[in-house]
């Protein structure tokens, strides 16, 4: 055995990496979701509101989180790949997943929160400012529902928090004076959130930088994470059940059918994908969903050629004219005959598809017809970034390198899984 | 053999003109589908009904739809596809300037990715270092995973903006009339280095891919061995016999790899603020320029369809045996 290392081991390191950096907001999320489950007991109409998307989103990722090491332990026969040997590109891979399965527990700052910003504008990485926050008015006889949706926005950051106050520095006398641009400016001490009479003042950092909006670079790069890898996995899977189902269609009827699905395939192979795509998000509007579902579309060529001449050739075999004749249904015929034989090319092609996809939703996204500016995306943040490239390298150098990784990992573990599942290849 | 190779291209051309009716098609039934008419651009519901009728009217809106989309088809087929809205010019002239451009720009690109790929893929066989095979090899996955605007925006920043050797964006200097002939030829070439780097560098790599496995294929084949056994000399044997055969894929992967590359023309001819069609797409889209997108998507789709065409009669030219498998 040359190298102990295994992507189980990764993946442990990874989890304590996380646990014991964000050991406290990981207690936070916890004691969140206790208070919420009393909530649930309590005041059952006003939990049901409440229930927004980031919260879901925080309280699942907080529970695959947990459960993640005792699962790996459980089902230890079945995962048996994860004790196959670590590289680069699984390495990676995994990184990728965590990140998009744990992003509330890596950053809880808000991608889109933006303040002061003469102080926070365009800063390099590994920077960091003071920060303080007023005290809001003190009610305190909040109800159950008021005091949770106060709790949960401590935890999980609105994109907007007038209390919040960012400076360069600052000097405690009587009062508080803090340094804006060599702009200073005076608050009294009462105003500030205190404990035990000290006025709290913490240093908020900045792992990677801020842009020009000064918005957190490395939260924006976390979340655009998840962006790509879900239009990356919705338009995979729109190409998968289109290609499929039109491979199976035009192998097994064949016909006229047949011809003109074949011309029709010709005509998207025939064209400059992005043209179309650009075409059609132009004319319809672009959004997350019109994104996934156009990328989607434009990808099933491949797959649809792959499953036509696997059926084509399967539907002579024995096997197959048996369950026919059984009187299996179409869709079964589909699933449990066709599937399992062609699984293979289907699911390399699969892989090089979704490098694809991420690619050009990229593209999109720098060209500026992307999923929108509601979402930080990796290629509107270089699109942008572009703007500011004799000031500020790091807004293009960390979406980039994130992209150009992705892409390598995706494009290498395709070639790998080609090697493996196609032992015919190997000489 | 004459007859079936004059019957084997007119059912290509065929074919090829019923991919383009089809693609004419397609581009109707998207502009039905999608929401807003023409005319919104030109009344507002409150102007009445009576002229949005009229206007209507000259659109030719009030007619059926099939005869709406025969005057389509027929307009697209002899060339007009009505007239910009931002330049005041018929679509075609519009793309006419701007598609020579990419049609350059995209050609030397083209050229440069088979010439650097070939080479490569000589060298490295040529050095029969196994570890230098698995470097590069590697090393063009990892390039072919670059995309175009990451590499470009990198060498901006690493070239233009640092170092100050080549300008950031654009074709000519500001003083680019006051130049002599000749340093007009180099500004241009100053101006493109950087785009043709970012448009070249993926499919070098790619091409490269294909190259090197259709190499080592035949480099295995038993003519090749009897070759050298015969005492021919090596390079001879590397240029007259494996490159000829190993160029065969090469050529049906360059009619794809052609998409790939008007696609990354459009990029980066963004990025470099180059005077391009895929730069004047996505203004147009921007500045809603209808009659022109779809004329620029038209257009590169019957680029497309034509270069396909072309790459299939040369592999006819290459390889007689072809003549049935191009049918397909």
């Amino acid at each position: 055995m040359k190298s102990g290392l295994k992507i189980i081991h990764w993946i442990y390191f990874l989890w304590f990496l996380i646990a014991s950096l964000r050991f406290q907001l990981a207690g936070d999320y916890l004691s969140l979701i206790v208070s919420y489950c009393g909530l649930l007991v309590t005041d059952l109409p006003s939990a049901i509101t409440m229930l927004s998307g980031s919260l879901i989103d925080a309280f699942l990722s907080m529970i695959i989180f947990l459960l993640t090491i005792p699962l790996t332990i459980i089902f230890k026969k079945r995962l048996q790949f994860l004790y196959s040997k670590l590289n680069f590109s699984f390495a990676f891979l995994i990184l990728l997943v965590s990140v998009f399965l744990f992003a509330p527990i890596i950053s809880n700052e808000n991608p889109e929160f933006s303040k002061n910003l003469s102080v926070t504008k365009l800063l390099p990485p590994f920077s960091s400012v003071k920060q303080f926050e007023l005290k809001s008015d003190i009610d305190n006889n909040l109800s159950d529902a008021e005091y949770f949706r106060k709790e949960s926005e401590e935890v999980i950051k609105p994109s907007f928090n007038d209390n919040i106050i960012l400076a360069d520095s600052f000097r405690l006398s009587d009062k508080v004076i803090y340094y804006q641009k060599n702009e200073a400016y005076e608050i009294e001490k009462e105003s500030l959130i205190s404990q035990t009479g000290v006025p709290v003042i913490e240093a908020k950092f900045y792992l990677l930088g801020t842009d020009e909006f000064g918005r957190d670079l490395f939260a924006r790069l976390i979340h655009g994470t998840r962006i790509s890898i879900t239009v990356g996995l919705g338009a995979v899977v729109l190409s998968f059940i289109i290609g499929i189902i039109l491979g199976f269609i035009a192998g097994y009827r064949g016909g006229l059918l047949d011809v003109l699905l074949n011309r029709f395939t010709e005509i998207f192979l025939a064209f400059p994908v992005i043209y179309l795509i650009v075409l059609i998000l132009a004319l319809f509007g672009s959004s997350l969903l019109s994104v996934i579902v156009v990328l989607g579309i434009s990808g099933w060529m491949s797959l649809f050629k792959i499953v036509k001449s696997e059926v084509l050739s399967i539907k002579q075999k024995d096997f197959f004219s048996t369950a026919e004749l059984v009187g299996l249904s179409k869709i079964q015929l589909l699933s449990r005959e066709i599937l399992p034989v062609i699984i293979a090319p289907v699911l390399v092609n699969m892989v090089f598809l979704f490098s694809n996809v991420v690619l050009a939703e990229a593209a999109l996204s720098y060209l500026g017809l992307g999923t929108g500016s509601s979402y930080p995306s990796w290629g509107s943040m270089i699109s942008s970034g572009q703007e500011y490239i004799t000031k500020a390298w790091w807004l293009i150098a960390f979406p980039g390198l994130g992209l150009i990784l992705t892409l390598y990992t995706f494009n290498s573990s395709g070639r790998m899984l080609g090697k493996v599942l196609n032992p015919r290849l190997k000489k | 053999m004459k007859s079936e190779i004059v019957k084997t291209l007119l059912t290509r051309i065929l074919s090829s003109l019923l991919t383009l009716f089809l693609l004419v098609s397609f581009l109707f039934i998207i502009i039905r589908l999608s929401p807003g008419d023409p005319t919104d651009k030109y009344i507002s519901a409150k102007l009445g009904s009576e002229l949005s009728e009229r206007i209507a009217e000259k659109f030719s809106l009030n007619q059926p739809v099939t005869d709406q989309y025969l005057s389509f088809v027929a307009n697209a087929f002899s060339g007009d596809m009505g007239v910009s809205y931002n330049y005041r010019l018929p679509v075609f002239e519009v793309i006419w300037e701007y598609f020579s451009f990419t049609l350059v720009f995209a050609s030397i690109s083209f050229i440069l990715q088979m010439y650097l790929s070939i080479w490569l893929a000589l060298w490295v066989i040529k050095k029969r270092k196994k570890w230098l095979d698995k470097f590069v090899t590697n090393s063009s996955l990892f390039i072919y995973s670059i995309p175009a605007f990451v590499l470009g925006v990198a060498l901006i920043y690493i070239f233009s903006v640092n170092l100050n050797l080549f300008p950031i964006s654009g074709m000519k200097s500001l003083d680019y009339d006051d130049l002599s002939f000749f340093s007009q030829v180099l500004n241009k070439i100053h101006h493109l280095v950087l785009p043709l780097i970012t448009l070249t560098a993926a499919g070098v790599a790619l091409f490269y891919k294909y190259i090197k496995e259709s190499m080592d294929d035949v480099l295995n084949q038993t003519f090749i061995i009897n070759l050298r056994s015969s005492g021919v000399n090596e390079n001879i044997i590397l240029r007259k016999h494996v490159i000829p055969n190993a160029l065969r894929p090469l050529i049906s992967v360059a009619g794809v790899e052609l998409g790939i590359l008007l696609g990354g023309a459009l990029i980066t001819e963004v990025i470099f603020s180059l005077p391009g069609m895929g730069r004047l797409t996505v203004d147009s889209i921007f500045s809603r320029d209808y009659p022109l997108v779809i004329g620029c998507v038209f257009t590169a789709g019957a680029v497309m369809i034509l270069a396909n065409f072309l790459a299939d009669i040369i592999k006819l030219k290459i390889d007689k045996r072809l003549v049935k498998g191009i049918l397909n």
